[in-house]
């Protein structure tokens, strides 16, 4: 094999992958927003089964570590990164729930619509606001994927959200600091060689 | 930030080891309280996040370690629910927060926040504190200039050491303040300080004073006396203007220091003795060793440390400092309302020499204070610095006049010769050679240049 070209560029650099019940609208839209912030080329995949001993019995909710780690060993060659989707509750041992959840420098990033969709009080948002922000965490989580860490401006995507109020104030964009890096990660890659 | 979770759990450990590095701090790990002494002995960290219970040393015991011995070192509880009451316990010593485990992601944002919030006023504490006691105050002794900055730092050096100190410097430099100083910051520092100026008492009541006698001693002599030597009892001995001591006393001296006992005068019982001893002068002892005057075996014993006070007028950016210092000091003893010190006032209290110094500084202030009318200090409040005009009376030469004349103006424009020689309505160079000729010179020593 020529060291130069990287194997994964023939295929999708990212897919999107919906878990269970998971919408695969939602999926659509992380994909379009993927495909059109980052400039890579994204596929939506068909929805899979969520592995099931990633449920936590006691806490009632899906432990993101161990889904990160199953599916991490599933997906191992057939794509350069994966978005998987759920409707399920998410959490870390140390955090009640969490939006999202990537490693740094990893290869699965997870996103979890089920806080996203109705809020504390029982009311549910517009669908296009839950759109919108599932596609934030996201970009948010494939940034982290792409050794992106917190970024201080709170209107850039990078900057950590803990709850949805400041999901909806951040902007739709990443900060110049993080654009310049996401690029420089991109090209150190092999995924993208324009030198914009 | 250097973080460093420490948690018996494993899966807890990790979890914030994946967080926090996604903000790219560095984060390390410890699975007990006795792992985390040891990290925190190689390496210095901002920020420990700890679980209150941990088998062997708990989160308190450990909280209660890293405070004493990294003060600076914050930490934060991580405590389960039903265990609030050791929560509330750890923040009484010394915790920052404590968080209820598991917590909201933007709970432990709001932490950080408060953690950065912190150790900002922290260093702005640090830096402010560092500024205002070791550059301008040591103690009550003020000063901003390289030399005095140094010799804030000798101080701390020299005091901790029991060696003997010798001060060198003009009278009113400071030295008895220093001396005291060094004596407040050293380990002797309860102990009593006897200040003996040398230079004012006679040999043989300078030799009385010391070593103490016996009743019968000498005629006048009615009662048994304890001298200085005993009466500092492990304390410090300030022998100031030690260049006045006659020989014979230098040798007495010498006997004390090297054999730690003294002889009481009209006693033979020797008794032993314990003190630090700290020598000034405003004298050149080594021009008085070369002129015979004064024994070297002694001044070497005597000048193990040497500290130089240099003279106000080498260093006159302490004078501003000093000058509102004594302002301050006598307006509080004097309960008058004097505030301020005029610009032309302080420039007049700059460029003077002070040959006697801060002593002569600080008798200037209180004098201008208690004279003072208003609240504001002025040139004129001063005029006492300056020798007296000379008056044209019949018996004053032109000669004179031209020579005081011309003196007053180029101090008036700070020497600028140019615009001096302009109201004069002469040219430079006439006033150059007339510089020259009454042989004229600033009194700071600096002649403008523009
Ligand atoms: N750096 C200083 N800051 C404040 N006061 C000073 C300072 N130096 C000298 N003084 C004051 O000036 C006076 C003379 O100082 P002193 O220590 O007696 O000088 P010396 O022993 O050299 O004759 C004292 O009242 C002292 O408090
Ligand atoms: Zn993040
Ligand atoms: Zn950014």
């Amino acid at each position: 094999m020529s060291g130069s070209t990287n194997p994964d560029r023939a295929k999708s650099a990212v897919a999107v992958i919906p878990y269970a019940g998971a919408s695969t609208i939602a999926a659509k839209v992380i994909a379009a927003h993927v495909s059109g912030y980052l400039n890579l080329t994204v596929e939506t995949r068909p929805p899979e089964k969520i592995p099931p001993d990633a449920l936590d019995k006691r806490r009632r909710q899906y432990n993101a570590a161990t889904l990160i780690q199953t599916i991490e060993s599933m997906h191992r060659k057939d794509c350069f990164k994966v978005i998987a989707l759920f409707d399920v509750d998410l959490f870390t041992p140390i955090f009640t729930h969490v939006f999202g959840e990537a490693r740094q420098n990893g290869r699965v990033a997870l996103v979890s619509l089920f806080r996203l969709e109705s809020h504390m009080n029982g009311s549910s948002p517009p669908t296009d606001r839950v759109l919108e922000r599932a596609a934030k965490i996201a970009l948010h989580e494939l940034g982290h994927l792409l050794d992106l860490l917190h970024c201080d401006d709170d209107r850039c995507l990078m900057y950590f959200s803990g709850s949805v109020d400041t999901l909806d104030q951040t902007g739709f964009n990443f900060c110049r600091y993080c654009r310049t890096a996401l690029r420089r990660k991109l090209r150190q890659e092999g995924i993208i060689d324009t030198p914009t | 930030m250097d973080i460093m979770i420490v948690d018996d759990e494993r899966i807890i450990r990790e979890s914030f080891f994946h967080w926090f590095q996604k903000s790219g701090h560095k984060v390390a790990t410890a699975a007990s309280g006795k792992e985390a002494l040891e990290k925190l002995a190689e390496t210095p960290f901002d920020l420990l996040f700890v679980d209150i219970k941990m088998p062997g040393m708990d989160g308190i015991e450990l909280l209660a370690a890293v405070k004493a011995a990294y003060p600076e070192t914050l930490v934060i509880i991580i405590t389960a629910y039903g265990s609030i009451e050791s929560a509330v316990q750890a923040m009484r010593i010394g915790a920052t927060d404590y968080l209820l485990k598991p917590f909201k992601p933007d709970q432990l944002s709001l932490v950080m926040e408060k953690v950065v919030q912190q150790q900002k006023r922290q260093s702005e504490y640090n830096y402010l504190k560092g500024r205002l006691e070791k550059i301008t105050r040591f103690d009550n002794i003020i000063g901003q200039s390289p030399a005095m900055t140094a010799i804030f730092e000798l101080i701390t050096e020299v005091a901790g050491a029991d060696a003997s100190v010798l001060l060198a410097g003009e009278t009113g430099t400071g030295k008895e303040l220093i001396a005291k100083a060094i004596h407040a910051k050293s380990p002797r520092a309860n102990l009593p300080f006897i200040a003996i100026n040398c230079g004012a008492i006679p040999d043989t009541l300078l030799e009385s004073e010391l070593f103490g006698h016996q009743k019968g001693a000498y005629t006048g002599a009615i009662q048994e006396r304890r001298g200085f030597f005993e009466v500092v009892n492990g304390g410090t001995l300030f022998l100031d203007e030690v260049g006045e001591i006659s020989q014979k006393m230098q040798v007495d001296l010498l006997r004390v220091l090297e054999e730690k006992k003294i002889t009481r005068v009209g006693s033979r019982q020797p008794v032993a003795v314990n003190f630090r001893l700290i020598t000034a002068t405003s004298r050149d002892l080594e021009a008085q060793i070369r002129a015979g005057d004064f024994r070297e075996d002694f001044y070497y014993r005597i000048h193990v440390i040497q500290i130089d006070i240099p003279p106000l007028r080498k260093r006159r950016e302490d004078i501003r400092l000093l000058a509102a210092h004594f302002l301050k000091k006598f307006c509080h003893e004097t309960t008058k309302r004097v505030d301020r010190i005029s610009p032309l006032a302080s420039r007049v209290l700059e460029t003077y020499d002070w040959p006697g110094n801060v002593r002569e500084l600080e008798n200037a202030i209180e004098r201008a204070v208690v004279l003072s009318k208003s609240r504001l200090l002025n040139d004129s409040d001063f005029a006492f610095l300056r020798p007296p005009p000379v008056t044209a009376t019949p018996g004053t030469s032109l000669r004179e006049m031209e020579k005081y004349h011309i003196r007053r103006i180029l101090d008036r424009h700070e020497w600028n010769v140019t615009r001096a020689a302009k109201a004069l309505e002469i040219n430079r160079v006439t006033l150059h050679k007339k510089i020259k000729r009454y042989q004229l010179k600033p009194a700071g020593g600096k002649i403008g240049s523009r």
